[in-house]
């Protein structure tokens, strides 16, 4: 704590001490702009000093240092007012009133400025120019003048007060557009490192200040009466292309270092020669030349603080292009607009990376079509179709093929940018590659399938007796058939045509054999099954064929009452397959402790409504034990001995996936009913993807 | 006796095999009838020509073990073979044990059908024979005088005609005749022979109180 308040004590008072080193300084500074001034009023009787240094240099120490340092500067800078004005014989009062009316303006003008252009760069923004011009030139300085005025009538000259008035205006307002911009940009606001600047900004600084020097030298030194007086009008405009141009290409620190090479010219060119300021006498010289000066300064500085903000709204717009194209980049985030009228794209730098192109490839609706993979280009074509006619934003998924080979996986946002006539202007969105998670989604359908083929396999396993027997029963047909066929071609005569229908029986039992290994192998099967025109009707048939044996060693009839208006539906045979299987070996299941008299498996289908077919499979057990429907689907939920607690679970999976549902409950006759709801639309929607 | 009358009746609820077994016993001289549902094959079996029954196991309406009780229970004797797709021992253990004289399972071989076929003919064919000679020593039972019938179960017993003739407080030359006239309505010539058929109808000997 101590040890703080030490620290804080130092830094006080070192802060004093550089601030009473510095303020000699400036006293210095004061000193010379002074003396600089007399010099120059001294040099020639055409003229005086057509502003007052001292004043500036302390109005940019006012807008440099805290305002509480300001009495400091004060303080010091006073010895060096009054060694100066002494110097040049002046009275006590007049002595006074001057530092009065010096430190009045300064104060002002920086008070001014800090109070209504908020904060360092002084000239930086239009705004920020035409407060410090309208502060420090026009108003501030009008009022001291009032004061001011009394210097040069204390000093017991005669005249006007008006015109003394005007006088001390003019050379504070002169010294504010012409000195103080280039004190404060050139030497208050920071370079950038010189082997930063390219070498031709540089030799064109050199240049152009060369070429300023020499246009005003001697435009400066023509005058009425001398050779080429006519062109006295225009030659005055020589030198603000110069400007201009500085200006512009070098924004505020190229508009007051023009102002100011424009100003020291032009007073050394008045002082050493006859030019349009020296026609008359010395006040009116000095006026007209103020008047020229202020009235050429003021909308130079305008201009480049104008330019200075373009340039800061440029560096901040690259700024966050540079920060968006990073985070694009980095969040595999893409943007895109695709204008209607032009068939031009614009994309976000990173966009051509994500698809593939070359950076140099011009996007457009050949080339991004071109990057996409063969087989995803309806998907592509179809995100600028409907982005560009949907009302709601549309989304489509397509891969790439990348130059080395990868196929990454991209998602395309679009919406339609309209006017407010609802006509489309442009489309617009985003490419997201989703790559990651195509391929968790990838992995998890993988599990999926794998397990739900554990599972058909798992059932079949179950079913292996019964299928054996089904098997059987052709088997047993065939040999019969054969052995008879072999009796009646060895009799005496051959009875031939009995022995071709054994033979035709034969091959039609072998079909028949084929027919329940087919099923089988196809519950079995593996990998993609494909999606396929599926009638749920002739499904169920084959699955109770495939469920022959078992139902009747289980001594289960079956009660099927199929609609004979139910729909095709588009999907998978074998999932759905597997779902009415898993249901109708529950139902078997459930009937295993019921007297086989009462033991009778309904299955029923119908087309319940224009979008949906329901399928009911119903047993006449003892029913489900009180538990949450919700819970029955969960994995591992188990209601049998030996049961996994999969089969539902797997079913509820396939059947959504198939944007069905399925339901259990208790019937009010007893049993379990298995309601399986399957959208009859679906074959449309899954067509038109 | 020809094969021709032995009428094998097929019980199986699949047509394929049903048909197929039909044909290869017919190629061996069978008569066939078949039936694809047990509970037709109630309802319109006849059990008084000779014949056997080839049942099916697991059929849907009624399995062929249940169907065996049904057709002892109204005193079929016929015999009866199984066919089945998935025989296990106890099944078949439980088949044998009501009466069956096979357990066979699909794919049958056609030799060991035919031969359990031919094995139940004979059992057909002997159980006939043995059915005729029990009607004829009935019919023979039938013309004895209740004397006659009451020597008859002395002399199976083995006792001669004094004995039989003092228990029954006779003569011995009436138990001679009766014995005699006993002994010509049931064509027997021999004691032994008597013995014999007497065994065959269920004629317990007189047993002495």
């Amino acid at each position: 704590m101590s040890s703080g308040l030490v620290d804080e004590t130092d830094r006080a008072s070192s802060s004093l001490r550089d601030s009473v080193s510095t303020a000699m300084l400036v006293a210095l500074a004061y000193f010379i702009g002074a003396e600089l001034a007399f010099f120059i009023g001294t040099l020639s009787d055409k003229i005086f000093a057509p502003f007052w240094p001292p004043n500036i240099v302390l109005f940019c120490v006012f807008l440099l240092v805290p305002m509480r340092r300001w009495w400091i500067y004060t303080l010091i800078t006073f010895p060096a007012h009054v060694v100066a004005e002494l110097g040049v014989g002046m009275n006590l009062p007049q002595l006074l009133v001057a530092f009065a009316t010096n430190v009045a303006v300064a104060g002002l003008n920086a008070g001014a400025v800090r109070l209504f252009a908020d904060g360092r760069p002084w000239l930086g923004d239009p705004r920020k120019a035409l407060i410090f011009v309208a502060a420090t030139a026009l108003v501030c300085p009008a009022v001291v003048a009032l004061g001011g005025a009394f210097v040069p009538i204390l000093g017991g000259a005669t005249g006007n007060f008006s015109d003394f008035w005007a006088q001390w205006y003019a050379s504070n307002a002169l010294g504010s557009v012409t000195l103080a911009p280039v004190v404060l940009t050139w030497l208050c606001e920071p370079w950038p490192p010189i082997s930063q600047v390219p070498e031709a900004k540089r030799s064109e600084a050199l240049a152009l200040s060369t070429a300023l020097v020499v246009v005003c030298t001697v435009t400066f030194a023509v005058g009425p009466g001398t050779q080429g007086s006519s062109f006295l009008p225009a030659l005055l405009y020589l030198p603000l292309p110069l400007i201009v141009w500085a200006t512009v290409r070098f924004g505020i620190k190229g508009a007051s270092g023009a102002i100011f090479i424009v100003t020291v010219v032009l007073i050394w060119r008045t002082l050493n020669s006859h030019n349009l300021f020296t026609g008359g006498d010395a006040e009116s010289n000095v006026l007209a030349m103020q008047t020229f000066l202020i009235g050429l300064a003021t909308p130079v500085l305008l201009l480049g603080a104008a330019i200075n903000a373009i340039r800061h709204a440029e560096q901040t717009i690259r700024d966050s292009q540079e920060r968006t194209a990073f985070a694009f980049a980095s969040t595999h985030i893409a943007l895109w607009e695709y204008g209607t009228a032009g068939e031009r794209f614009w994309t976000s730098a990173n966009c051509n990376a994500m698809l593939g192109l070359k950076p140099n490839v011009t996007l457009t609706r050949t080339s991004f079509l071109g990057a996409i993979h063969p087989q995803d280009i309806a998907a592509a074509r179809d995100i600028i179709r409907t982005t560009a006619s949907a009302a709601e934003p549309t989304t489509r998924e397509f891969r790439v093929n990348l130059p080395d080979g990868e196929t990454r996986w991209l998602l395309a946002r679009g919406y339609a940018q309209r006017d407010k006539n609802g006509e489309i202007t442009q489309t617009a969105g985003i490419l997201t590659d989703v790559t990651d998670r195509k391929a968790v989604e990838f992995e998890a359908e993988l599990q999926r399938r794998e397990l739900s083929h554990l599972m058909r396999v798992s059932v079949m396993g179950e079913l292996a007796g019964a299928i054996a027997h089904e098997l059987n029963q052709p088997l047993a047909a065939i040999l019969a058939n054969a052995e008879a066929a072999r009796r009646m071609l060895r009799q005496a005569p051959p009875d031939i045509d009995e022995a071709g229908a054994a033979l035709d029986d034969i091959v039609h039992e072998n079909k028949r054999a084929s027919e329940v290994i087919r099923r089988m192998r196809r519950l079995l099967r593996k990998g993609d099954s494909k999606p396929e025109i599926v009638n749920l009707n002739d499904l169920i048939e084959s699955t109770l064929k495939l469920l022959h044996s078992e139902l009747i060693s289980r001594h289960i009839k079956v009660d099927t009452n199929l609609g004979a208006d139910v729909p095709i539906i588009w999907g998978d045979p074998v999932q759905l397959q597997q779902v009415l299987l898993n249901l109708a070996m529950n139902a078997m299941e459930a009937m295993s402790l019921v007297p086989p008299s009462r033991r009778v498996l309904a299955i029923a289908s119908r087309h319940l409504n224009a979008d949906s077919i329901e399928i009911v499979v119903r047993d006449r057990g003892h029913g489900l034990a009180p538990v949450s429907t919700k819970q029955l689907f969960e994995p591992f939920f188990t209601t049998k001995d030996h049961g996994l607690g999969l089969g539902l679970s797997i079913c509820l999976t396939i059947v959504k996936s198939h944007g069905g549902e399925l339901s259990l409950a208790n019937h009010a006759d007893g049993g379990v009913t298995a309601i399986l709801t399957l959208p009859s639309r679906q074959i449309q929607t899954m067509a038109a993807k | 006796m020809s094969p021709l009358t032995f009428t094998v009746h097929i019980v199986d609820d699949d047509c394929g095999v049903l048909r197929a077994m039909a044909r290869l016993l017919r190629t061996a001289g069978y008569d066939c009838r078949t039936f694809a549902s047990p509970l037709q094959f109630l309802d319109e079996y006849d059990p008084s020509g000779p014949g056997c029954i080839v049942l099916d196991v697991a059929m849907g309406e009624l399995d062929g073990l249940r169907l065996q009780a049904a057709l002892r229970d109204r005193g079929v004797e016929q015999s009866v073979i199984f066919v089945t797709g998935k025989g296990d021992i106890p099944m078949s253990v439980q088949a044998m044990r009501a009466g069956a004289i096979d357990f066979l399972t699909k794919p049958v071989d056609g030799e060991a059908l035919l031969a359990a076929i031919e094995r139940a003919r004979n059992d057909d064919t002997e159980r006939r024979e043995l059915h005729d000679e029990r009607v004829s020593i009935e019919a023979n039972l039938a013309k004895l005088t209740p004397r006659e019938r009451e020597v008859l179960t002395h002399v199976i017993a083995g006792r001669l005609n004094k004995q039989i003739a003092s228990d029954l407080g006779t003569v011995e030359k009436t138990i001679k005749v009766h014995r005699g006239r006993m002994m010509s309505k049931m064509g027997v010539h021999s004691v032994a022979e008597l013995v014999r058929v007497a065994e065959r109808v269920g004629i317990a000997p007189h047993e002495k109180q």
